[in-house]
């Protein structure tokens, strides 16, 4: 199978140079265009702001990287980018490295739950372009499947693995029900929101956020059903929320150990949260030794996280194995495809063979003993090829052996004489030589 | 029916013991197969050891309560339940380590040491009486696993304000959830037990003629039973909550626990009837 991929991720690139490389879908749409006349029958582009991988099969059947790098990096002139950038893969290593994309495990952060949507969507457009053929479809279910199978039977997308949401994991073990809780979330930018999508999606019951300038808080409110408290009456307002992060980029303290201690008087000591995930910090952190008061910093949280990314390290070899199954499988049907041929070309011999005695005695016997002797053929052309059919899809199916299956598929061949040719070692030189 | 009944008791601590193992390793490991065998190995036990106090109770004539060590399979089989259908309700299946721990070392007391007496006083013969003694136990049952449900709170929430994000972090429920449970199990052990201070009240008269309203056990009970009610109040009403309320709770299990030794070894109490 001459698949043939480059890639390009945190292992082989800084992030700018990542990000400077990423491909929108209309510039994957022109480059697709550009692939197909000149250099692949099928191929697809995955590209994130993390990674970018490009796999095809040439048209011609070449092992060429070169093709796929220069057509890559000439299309998206990114300063600085070379071929040292990339990684390459071929042919077994190309789909295994495609599957382990779609587990996550290849990813900046082991069990990404995004990158299976994001590597659906690129097969997807590629199948919109018209730039898939039967081999890359099969690639990308089998794909699909692994990427569902790691989710579904082992650990690698569990727990909390950025702050935001190590905060969030915190705060459940604080409070059972959120929908009956509310939040509060000061400063709304990409930390902020970020914070106050996870407890949206978790179904806090009551949100509210406030930042300096209101306008981004606004913004904030409107999207997630947020009600905006002034930033200036911040301290008034604190007692109201069960859970309070705080993400702004102000250089002091907003929030002192008093403002705290004046809040669960009012709250008459009901317990609240602070997430303060700001730096430099925004809330005292001496408000810890208040009692019902749980303070949490970045500091601690990024234990949390730290957990969590050990844990799905060690759910890498249960991913592995799963990516090893669905590789047999894969191979096990791509090792048919050889043998297909081969069937029809030997039935399709044998029934020129039936055609050509039938037509000899048609003329020679009526038409009732004729239709019975056709029937007759048809079934014993049935009987005697159903052992060598079923054989030899058996064969293929089982071996991971591709030499195993071309040196079957020419025996076949090679006894009646299917290709006209009788250097049958030349031949299964030559197959194997194709198929690798 | 009496070997029956031996064999069941020979089983039953080992049966309890297995699902304990099997909270335990699911505490440790967490394993989506060990989630609810676990569940199912505590049905089967708890199903086992009402029909083993059924088959007693039938074989001897009178409730298994007429000797400490019958008292102490009762407690056993009555934690057991509670925790059962605590967790069925709730859903919360990772606390049954702690909790089913206590009818471990109760079933194993009554295994080892339990007679099967046929003969027992008449006193302790008595329909009222037999009803007050289980109503009684479901209620110290429902204090014992609010006890054990506090404790497991303050053990959550010392980690969690000192950022500690361990075992306990990851494998208890939420300090909300375990104040719920907690507050629950109060619930349930005070009705069980004014129901059994009700029909105390009922049946002193008639058996124990020449008793005093000031007896020990009597006023200890009442003392614990008040603490406890004022707890239930003050969540219920005054909207505690969190630590607060689950310092109550200790406080009146404790309570609970200090009555029963003063009233029944270190003073003489008419409750003591062995």
């Amino acid at each position: 199978m001459n698949l043939i991929g480059i890639s390009i991720n945190h292992r082989t690139a800084p992030i700018e140079l990542r990000e400077a490389l990423y491909l929108s879908r209309d510039e994957i749409t022109e480059l697709v265009a550009y692939l197909k006349e000149n250099v692949l029958s099928c191929g697809f582009i995955l590209s994130t702001c993390n990674r970018t991988e490009l796999f095809g099969i040439h048209k011609y059947g070449k092992i060429d990287f070169n093709l796929i790098l220069d057509a890559l990096i000439n299309f998206k002139k990114v300063d600085g980018i070379s071929a040292k950038n990339f990684e390459k893969y071929f042919a077994c290593s190309a789909v295994n490295h495609i599957f382990q994309v779609s587990t996550g495990i290849d990813s900046l952060i082991i069990g990404d739950s995004q990158i299976l949507g994001q590597a659906k969507e690129a097969f997807q457009l590629s199948e919109d372009l018209n730039f898939m053929d039967s081999i890359l479809r099969r690639v990308y279910d089998t794909s699909l499947k692994v990427g569902k199978r790691a989710i579904k039977e082992t650990k690698i997308g569990e727990g909390a693995v950025t702050i935001s949401f190590a905060a969030v994991q915190v705060v459940e073990k604080i409070f059972s029900s959120l929908e009956e809780k509310s939040a509060l979330v000061i400063g709304a930018g990409e930390t902020g929101q970020l914070a106050a999508l996870h407890l949206r999606d978790l179904g806090i019951g009551k949100l509210a956020v406030s930042n300096r300038t209101i306008e981004r808080a606004r913004n904030v409110a409107e999207k997630l059903d947020a009600e905006i408290i002034p930033f200036e009456n911040l301290k008034d307002d604190l007692h109201r929320f069960d859970i309070i992060f705080s993400a702004t980029s102000a250089e002091g303290l907003l929030i002192q150990f008093d403002d705290i201690k004046n809040v669960m008087k009012k709250r008459k000591g009901n317990p609240v949260c602070l997430m303060d995930i700001a730096l430099p910090r925004d809330i005292d952190p001496t408000v810890r030794k208040l009692d019902n008061v749980f303070y949490n910093d970045i500091d601690s949280l990024k234990v949390v996280v730290d957990q969590n990314l050990k844990k799905r390290q060690e759910e890498i070899p249960l991913v592995k194995n799963i990516i090893m199954e669905e590789m047999i499988n894969f191979y096990g049907w791509y090792n048919t495809l050889d043998v297909v041929p081969t069937i029809k070309t030997m039935r399709e011999f044998f029934e020129s063979i039936a055609n050509d005695e039938l037509e000899k005695i048609k003329n020679k016997v009526g038409t009732e003993e004729y239709e019975k002797i056709n029937d007759m053929t048809r079934r014993l052309l049935g009987r005697l090829l159903h052992n060598p059919t079923m054989k030899l899809r058996e064969i293929a199916e089982k071996g991971v052996n591709s030499e195993e299956v071309a040196r079957q598929s020419l025996l076949v061949k090679s006894l009646f004489n299917l290709n006209g040719n009788d250097s049958y070692e030349n031949e299964i030189n030559e197959e194997i030589n194709r198929q690798l | 029916m009496l070997n029956i009944i031996h064999i069941l008791n020979l089983l039953l601590p080992v049966l309890y013991l297995i699902t304990v193992s099997a909270y335990y390793v699911d505490f440790i490991r967490k394993t989506a197969k060990l989630q609810n065998l676990k569940r199912y190995s505590l049905l089967i036990t708890v199903a086992l050891h009402l029909i083993y106090l059924l088959l007693r109770t039938i074989e001897f004539d009178h409730l298994p309560m007429t000797n400490k060590f019958e008292v102490f399979s009762l407690l056993a089989l009555n934690i057991a339940l509670c925790y059962v259908i605590l967790e069925i309700w709730s859903d919360v299946r990772e606390t049954g380590l702690f909790i089913l721990t206590i009818p471990v070392i109760f079933q194993f007391l009554s295994s080892a040491f339990i007679k099967d007496l046929v003969d027992v006083p008449t006193v302790l013969n008595n329909k009222l009486l037999g009803i007050h003694v289980v109503s009684a136990l479901l209620g110290y049952s429902g204090f014992a696993v609010s006890a054990v449900y506090g404790v497991l709170y303050y053990i959550l929430y010392k980690e969690l304000k000192l950022n500690k994000f361990g075992l306990v972090f990851n494998r208890l429920p939420s300090l909300e959830h375990l104040e719920k449970l907690s507050y629950y199990s109060v619930i349930c052990g005070f009705i069980f037990l004014t129901f059994a201070m009700i029909i105390g009240i009922v049946w002193l008269p008639q058996a124990f003629p020449n008793f005093s309203y000031l007896d020990p056990k009597l006023i200890s009970t009442t003392v614990f039973w008040i603490i406890f009610g004022v707890g239930i109040m003050a969540k219920a009403v005054g909207n505690w909550y969190g630590k607060k309320v689950i310092k109550f709770y200790l406080i009146g299990f404790v309570v609970a626990m200090l009555s029963m030794f003063f009233a029944n070894v270190l003073v003489k109490s008419f409750h003591v009837f062995y």
